[in-house]
């Protein structure tokens, strides 16, 4: 029942905010988490057995009614599936505690519950129309979110968010409508099949275009990042985990790749164009990140600069590049996911997000220091933790294409972010202890309980990773691999 | 594609021009979300145009349709989020929404 | 089509005239009107169901929403636009028209199409049971507008 995706969160989330009225704190929280850690046991169990004999479509029949529900589950479906609950189940459970003084816990879980449905339903979409719509019931959501807090960075973050989220939109649009328009259908396998018929070079080339101007907003890529540094900073903490670690890969990265690989097919010149890119953005935004004091900020810049190295490792478009791709962005979800999650920690218990004053925090916040530098080591790219991994799949999928200059570029990157990373870590959390924080105690329970769920998550896929690229990232990326015939031949609806 | 519809193309890239420009130039956040709303228009007539050309209305229909739900979502969450920056700065000028640095 | 261009040009000039009001309340009223010149292009288009929605929802509930809006942030002083970007956009909005136009041109008939079939049964049977995720998608989006909302306007006693 692949629809149980969708419409648990959603159901759940339409319940919420009566049951709030009833029971201000237990229940509502004990039924978001229940739900969501229902999704990821769903994932983990039931999914893989059931794409074991190629995708898994969902046909419903309505009181005796065929009702036309098309979702396919797919390796690739199933893989973003798996990151957005294991990550949603993290920040829920981080949300028990942090979220207590902000109010309306009751409807901030139906939010966030909302948001995942979309998130949910944009990757088991099999129908244009329904990836943007799922995308905007996601995007509504987010605009909440971000101004939950209703202070006045708040509200200037999410309004800019929402201004450039529309033009998106209407990017995104534009281009299915002329798709619509050459093809005559909005199923993914149709439109894929007549679109290799029909021989349309340079109108394909417009609706690409218009396309990545869309997803790419989403996305937060170079030119197209300009909301993600005051948005993600200002929304609380759980919300940029969800922003960073999940919102900007399923509604950027997986419609592009899912359209661009699976529908238009990668052609040299669309890859060359994403490889360039990702590439900007990952150059670009580690520099920038680099003068940040607001470690928030710095977070923000760096995802940017991240969802640049996957952009590139899927543009590269070999079977070995995107698996790295694919890999990154379980890992960096993860991570960024958990750094920014202990940030939150950190703000709750110090009042503070600037770096400079902070100071040998490790002493009073153990766990918290211990976490972040899981997740900080995670994202430089130290072995043994999972993002080495992943982005030495990346370097090795660029020098085996023959782009040994990209290769030099990511590893310098690297380096970079490595960098940075530890003055942060050292700036916060190692030296002496800043006087004022000499009172400060250690995160709640939940928030810490989260964070280490995530942290150990970082370490086993890091020691284990051969096994999670075997069961989890290989079928996602002989998907990608297959280009066009997979859609074709196997969604055949 | 038939002729018509390079028709209403021309119109509905002219309503979605004259929405991003003023996006880019007006101050008022109640005008830029009346720009927003243009451009919206503009979406929903290059949607319905597009079915109207291949003879699909039905689809199209209810594309623009499930469109305008959205719509109306988005202007409700836009308009909370002005009325409460009206609430903290008693203005509607976008100029005093610019102390993040983006 | 005569009619049909004289209707996309009202629309146009509406939409324009909304943008460019010095009085919000015209300009909400004006937007309106836009909708029922669109409303109007649909049903002329063979699309009674959207042109019913445009007029009803966009020009009659989403201008509701915007004089709503425009009463409650009442007391804002004027907020002065740039004269400048009033002095720029006829220049800019003729020399787009003309570019524009001259792409269209430049467009016509090369873009290939795949040939399309009859189009079978009513727009209840198409929009229920063909696009039934539609739907569902209608709903997750509008629970999320009235959460938003909820969540944007409520009580708050304490507040960081």
């Amino acid at each position: 029942m692949i629809i149980l995706f969708v419409a648990l969160p959603l159901i759940v989330a339409g319940v919420l905010p009566l049951i709030g009225k009833v029971s201000r704190r237990v229940l509502p929280d004990l039924l978001a988490n229940a739900a969501l850690l229902f999704l990821v046991v769903y994932a983990v169990a039931v999914g893989r057995p059931l794409i074991a004999n190629g995708p898994a479509l969902q046909k419903l029949t309505w009181l005796g009614e065929t009702v036309n529900l098309r979702l396919a589950l797919d390796g690739f479906s199933l893989f973003m599936l798996l990151v957005i609950s294991v990550v949603g189940l993290g920040v829920s459970l981080f949300s028990i505690d942090y979220m207590e003084h902000y109010g309306a816990k009751a409807n901030y879980y139906a939010l966030l519950l909302i948001m995942i449905a979309g998130m949910n339903g944009l990757v088991l979409a099999t129908d244009l129309f329904h990836i943007y719509l799922f995308l905007e019931v996601a995007a509504v959501a987010s605009y909440s979110l971000v101004a939950f807090g209703l202070g006045h960075d708040e509200l200037e973050a999410a309004f800019k968010y929402l201004m450039l989220s529309v033009v998106a939109s209407a990017s995104i649009l534009f281009s299915i409508a002329v798709i619509f328009g050459m093809t005559g259908s909005l199923s993914l396998p149709d439109v894929a099949r007549a679109l290799r018929d029909l021989d349309a070079g340079a109108v394909v080339g417009i609706s690409a275009a218009l396309f990545i101007m869309g997803f790419g907003l989403k996305a937060a890529l170079i030119p197209f990042h300009a909301w993600l540094p005051d948005a993600h900073p200002s929304a609380p903490a759980p919300i940029s985990a969800v922003l960073s670690g999940l919102l900007i890969k399923v509604s950027g990265v997986y419609a592009m790749t899912r359209i661009f690989l699976n529908v238009f097919g990668l052609t040299p010149a669309l890859s060359t164009v994403l490889m360039y890119l990702g590439t900007v953005s990952l150059v670009g935004a580690a520099f920038l990140a680099l003068g940040q004091k607001d470690v928030k900020r710095m977070l923000a810049y760096s995802s940017i600069s991240q969802v640049g190295y996957i952009v590139l490792g899927i543009g590269l478009g070999t079977p070995l590049g995107i698996a790295g791709g694919l890999f990154h962005l379980f890992n960096h979800a993860l991570a960024k996911g958990l750094l920014f999650l202990t940030s939150g920690s950190i703000q709750q218990s110090t009042g503070t997000r600037n770096l400079d004053e902070m100071g040998g925090l490790a002493k009073r916040m153990p766990f918290t220091a211990a976490t972040n530098l899981v997740g900080a080591l995670s994202i430089a790219g130290v072995p043994p933790l999972n993002g080495f991994w992943s982005k030495l799949l990346i370097i090795m999928a660029l020098i085996q294409a023959g782009h040994p200059v990209f290769a030099l570029v990511a590893v310098l990157t690297s380096v970079l972010t490595l960098w940075y990373y530890l003055l942060i870590q050292r700036k916060a959390f190692f030296g002496k202890l800043n006087e004022k924080w000499a009172a400060v105690k250690e995160a709640p329970f939940w928030m810490t309980a989260s964070t280490v769920f995530l942290a150990l998550l970082c370490v086993a896929v890091g020691i284990l990773f051969s096994l999670t690229i075997r069961t989890w990232i290989q079928p996602a990326a002989g998907v990608l691999a297959d280009g066009v015939q997979a859609v074709i031949r196997s969604w055949g609806l | 594609m038939t002729n018509t519809w390079y028709l209403y193309l021309f119109f509905s890239v002219a309503l979605v021009a004259a929405g991003l420009y003023a996006l880019l130039a007006k101050r008022n956040l109640i005008r830029l979300f009346i720009a927003i709303e243009v451009v919206a228009k503009g979406v929903s007539l290059i949607l319905l145009s597009t079915g109207f050309a291949r003879g699909n209305v039905l689809v199209a229909q209810a594309l623009v349709v499930t469109f305008i739900v959205v719509e109306v979502s988005l202007v409700a969450t836009a308009l909370a989020i002005i009325i409460n920056v009206y609430r903290h700065t008693k203005s509607l000028d976008v100029r005093k929404l610019a102390r993040l640095k983006g | 089509m005569i009619v049909q261009t004289a209707l996309l040009i009202g629309l146009v000039l509406f939409s324009v005239l909304a943008i460019f009001l010095k009085d919000l309340l015209r300009a909400a009223i004006s937007l309106a009107v836009a909708s029922l010149f669109l409303g109007i292009v649909f049903f002329r288009m063979n699309a009674p169901y959207a042109g019913v929605f445009e007029i009803s929802v966009v020009a009659g509930l989403i201008t509701v929403l915007f004089i709503l809006t425009i009463a409650l942030t009442n007391t804002a002083e004027e907020v002065r636009e740039s004269p400048l970007a009033n002095i720029v956009f006829p220049l800019f909005f003729v020399v787009f028209i003309v570019i524009d136009a001259l792409v269209m041109k430049g467009l016509l008939q090369k873009i290939p199409t795949v040939a399309s079939g009859p189009e079978a049964g009513t727009f209840g049977e198409v929009l229920w049971k063909g696009r039934t995720l539609d739907l569902l998608g209608q709903i997750a989006v509008i629970l999320a507008g009235v959460f938003s909302v909820l969540a944007l306007f409520r009580k708050r006693d304490k507040h960081d």
